[in-house]
């Protein structure tokens, strides 16, 4: 019987588990793979399979059924999901039922996941922005959150090499606040992003500036993947590889190495605390379709299951060294929750390029990086803003009735109309104690577990930015000469801008931080997290590229340890 | 940033012009109990009706119009699968009124009208529509938004009445221009542009790109 356990316990052990395999957890798996350990990658739902599984990617619009629309059953199952945009036809099984993974909202919070290979690496919005000293110290000069225990200069070698291999194309500018990485070359702006590019940086005397948007696209063809076909159809997954996923990218390369498992169906339920060696020894696995349990054991875990689905498992290991959450000794854990607060800015009409057009969908749009409480420019709130946005010519026509219809109305919907171009500004939200998730024990999921609550909310800070997040953008696009400008605020939800982070913090101090600069656990040396939740601000840039260099670099510095033998 | 463009392209793409009532069934803001029904709305007359009204709102010109694109039963299916029960019903109620008016003002069956009784017909229905909204926008705008403590929050959009000729008319947008015929024909569509090009002439005749 002994002997039998043995057995099953060495079949079950290797050098690292990989906790989730979407954007840092393929890149955790590519590291640790190709540094030569032998990897167990787990993840919760269903495997996709590259280009073969992207069933929706060829489709034509009309080869669907409801146009892309969801139905009044799926909307049953998705109360969630179907809050907000992204949740539609053309990729509806990229997202979660919402009944079979219910959580709590103290206040509401929209909390979009998917649970498949890959994650939300297949849907998400790909733009890439590095981080700065700006965004590092911010924290250390306001007193808000926790310093950061890393500054520009160490993270900055690690954006270099992940850019190199996942290809962001974009265009330098020497911007100290939104440093330049390794760029393929940039998309194009259109006529009319050109000339507001060009009347904005006249009028602030380029102490604003506009750059095409930074995207994991390819415009070249890059690590064996295809550049971009300008379908703008990303989110159902890219037959050609033109964007970076796990699926396109680390997993491939991980796999390539002979040192990878890729377990799918893989729900890791908690994280086995061993007191002997004060280290974790493995993870207890649900087998989300059978809800067989299973250990799993290796010498490091890395987590990096989402913000939220990270803290959750850290949260549900307990034990009596324990008893809060593996290694929440600080109480930090499921703290300073944030998100980004958007949708609102304004918008104008361009008049005078009625002779020119496009061609292409471009997946991407242009971007003003943040200016505000930078250098001698001081607000009545901190921290700052960016813009996304972008120049359109459709079929709106000033002069077509309200509720047309017939032949001159479909000849005007059918003809080029006016163009168009809007601002929206993503805005930095602080890091408030007060906005936590914890566990709710009154509930369960389909799995037995039980769930999490999230009582978060944006306050003053971010409602006074607000107003010069619409007012700025207004008064950039009239000074491009745009007319008919118009505000707008269609409010913002914590969660909608899918950048949740901070709930497992890095920091200096093991008694006000989980994590310490190589994003390892204070208290558990051997577990690494390196998803959203390790943030210790949230700056307004889009995240995702500064997770994969994190864990770039905290794979390094694992393996160096682990070679060292002090883990 | 995608996210924008998406939410902006949806009222533009369709000319600004989708009705309430379809803009919160889209964008997932209705909250209406949905039908558990299974069987099929709607009657084969009813479903010619559907087709002709169609027909009428994008109608055959240098392009085939929305009957010849299957744009009637592609309305029949969204109104049963994509829209919540007080819609439905509006939509089948509004059908029979129509039908009902045919018959008054012109002793026929809707289906039997010239095309000229049917645009006059319509119209009429447009305006009785658009002033019924104008009522309810200004019911609705001497209402008190209610106080909300996180003013950052998006706001509850105030339930509106479906109306049925402002669902036949989305459908029927929605539908031709995402046909075959209404995405190749009456727009211009290439599957697999290749490039991007940011700044090309207009071309003489050149028809709006669909996506």
């Amino acid at each position: 019987m002994s002997n039998l356990n043995i057995k099953a316990t060495a079949q079950n052990t290797y050098d690292a588990i990989v906790v989730g395999s979407g954007i840092s957890g393929g890149w955790a798996a590519k590291e640790l793979t190709e540094k030569g350990l032998k990897v167990l990658l787990l993840e919760r739902g269903r495997n996709i399979e590259h280009i073969k599984d992207y069933t929706t990617a060829m489709k034509k619009p009309w080869e669907f059924e409801h146009r892309g629309k969801i139905t009044e059953a799926q909307k049953e199952t998705h109360p969630i999901q179907k809050r907000d945009y992204p949740y539609t036809e053309f990729n509806e099984s990229f997202w979660v039922n919402d009944l079979e993974c219910p959580y709590t909202e103290v206040k509401r919070f929209d909390w979009y996941r998917g649970f498949h290979v890959g994650g939300k690496s297949l849907m998400w919005g790909r733009q890439s922005y590095r981080f700065s000293d700006l965004n590092f110290e911010d924290n250390l000069k306001d007193g808000h959150g926790v310093d950061w225990p890393i500054r520009y200069k160490d993270l900055s070698p690690w954006y270099d090499y992940v850019e190199k291999f996942v290809g962001i194309s974009g265009q330098a500018e020497n911007w100290p606040a939104l440093p330049d990485g390794h760029f393929l070359p940039p998309m194009e702006m259109n006529c009319v992003e050109k000339e507001v590019k060009k009347r904005i940086e006249a009028k602030w005397n380029k102490s604003r500036i506009m750059t095409i948007g930074r995207t994991a696209n390819l415009t070249v063809p890059h690590g064996g993947r295809g550049s971009c076909q300008y379908r703008n159809l990303c989110s159902r997954g890219c037959p050609f590889g033109a964007y970076f996923s796990t699926q396109s990218s680390t997993l491939p390369a991980a796999v390539a190495t002979g040192n990878l498992t890729l377990r799918p169906f893989s729900l890791v339920n908690s994280i086995i605390y061993d007191k002997e060696s004060q280290k974790a020894k493995g993870v207890v696995v649900i087998d989300s379709e059978t809800k067989e349990t299973t250990e799993y054991y290796a010498k490091i875990v890395f987590v990096n299951g989402s913000t939220l689905g990270t803290t959750f498992i850290l949260l549900n290991s307990v034990s009596d060294e324990f008893p809060d959450g593996l290694g929440n000794g600080s109480g930090q854990l499921g703290h300073n929750l944030m998100d980004h607060h958007f949708r609102c800015g304004a918008k104008g009409k361009a008049e005078g390029f009625d002779d020119k057009y496009t061609y292409g969908r471009r997946a991407n749009g242009i971007y003003i990086p943040r200016y505000r409480n930078m250098g001698n420019d001081k607000r009545d709130y901190v921290r700052g803003f960016g813009y996304q946005g972008g120049g359109s010519r459709g079929n709106w026509h000033a002069d077509v009735a309200e509720m047309a219809f017939g032949a001159d109305f479909k000849e005007q919907m059918t003809t080029p109309g006016a163009w168009e171009m809007g601002l929206g500004g993503f805005g930095e939200s602080l890091p408030y104690y007060e906005n936590r998730v914890y566990i709710d024990k009154s509930k369960k999921d389909k799995w037995g577990q039980h769930v999490l609550a999230i009582d978060c909310e944006f306050k003053d800070n971010e409602r006074k930015m607000r107003v010069d997040m619409m007012n700025d953008a207004a008064e950039m696009l009239e000074a491009a000469g745009l007319k008919d400008v118009q505000t707008f605020d269609n409010g913002s939800a914590p969660g909608m801008a899918i950048h949740e982070m901070g709930t497992a913090r890095m920091g200096h101090d093991p008694k006000t931080s989980v994590l310490n600069k190589w994003n390892q656990m204070h208290e558990v040396k051997n577990v690494f997290v390196t998803d959203g939740s390790s943030m210790g601000s949230a700056a307004c840039q889009n995240p995702s590229l500064t997770y994969m260099a994190l864990t770039a670099r905290a794979c390094d510095f694992a393996v160096s340890e682990l070679k060292k033998g002090n883990l | 940033m995608n996210r924008r463009e998406a939410i902006r392209n949806v009222a533009f793409l369709m000319g600004g012009a989708l009705s309430a009532t379809t803009i919160g069934v889209f964008l997932g803001g209705c909250n209406s109990p949905s039908t558990a029904t299974n069987i099929d709305l709607f009657t084969n007359d009813q479903l010619k009706l559907i087709t002709e009204i169609s027909d009428i709102i994008i109608p055959d010109t240098s392009s085939p119009g929305a009957k010849a694109a299957g744009v009637g039963p592609f309305i029949a299916l969204m109104v049963k699968d994509c829209y919540p029960q007080d819609a439905q019903e509006a939509f089948v109620e509004g059908l029979d009124k129509l039908e009902k008016q045919a018959r008054d003002q012109f002793s026929k069956s809707f289906l039997e009208l010239s095309q000229e009784q049917r645009t006059e017909l319509l119209g009429k229905l447009r305006e009785e529509t658009l002033a019924a909204i104008k009522t309810e926008q200004e019911t609705l705008g001497q209402q008190k938004s209610p106080d909300v403590a996180n003013d950052i929050l998006p706001k509850e959009k105030p339930k509106t009445v479906p109306r049925f000729f402002s669902i036949v008319r989305d459908l029927t947008l929605l539908g031709y221009f995402t046909s075959k015929i209404g995405a190749t024909q009456a727009y211009e569509y290439i599957q697999i542009p290749g490039r991007y090009d940011g700044c090309v002439d207009l071309k003489p005749g050149q028809r709006v790109w669909a996506s």
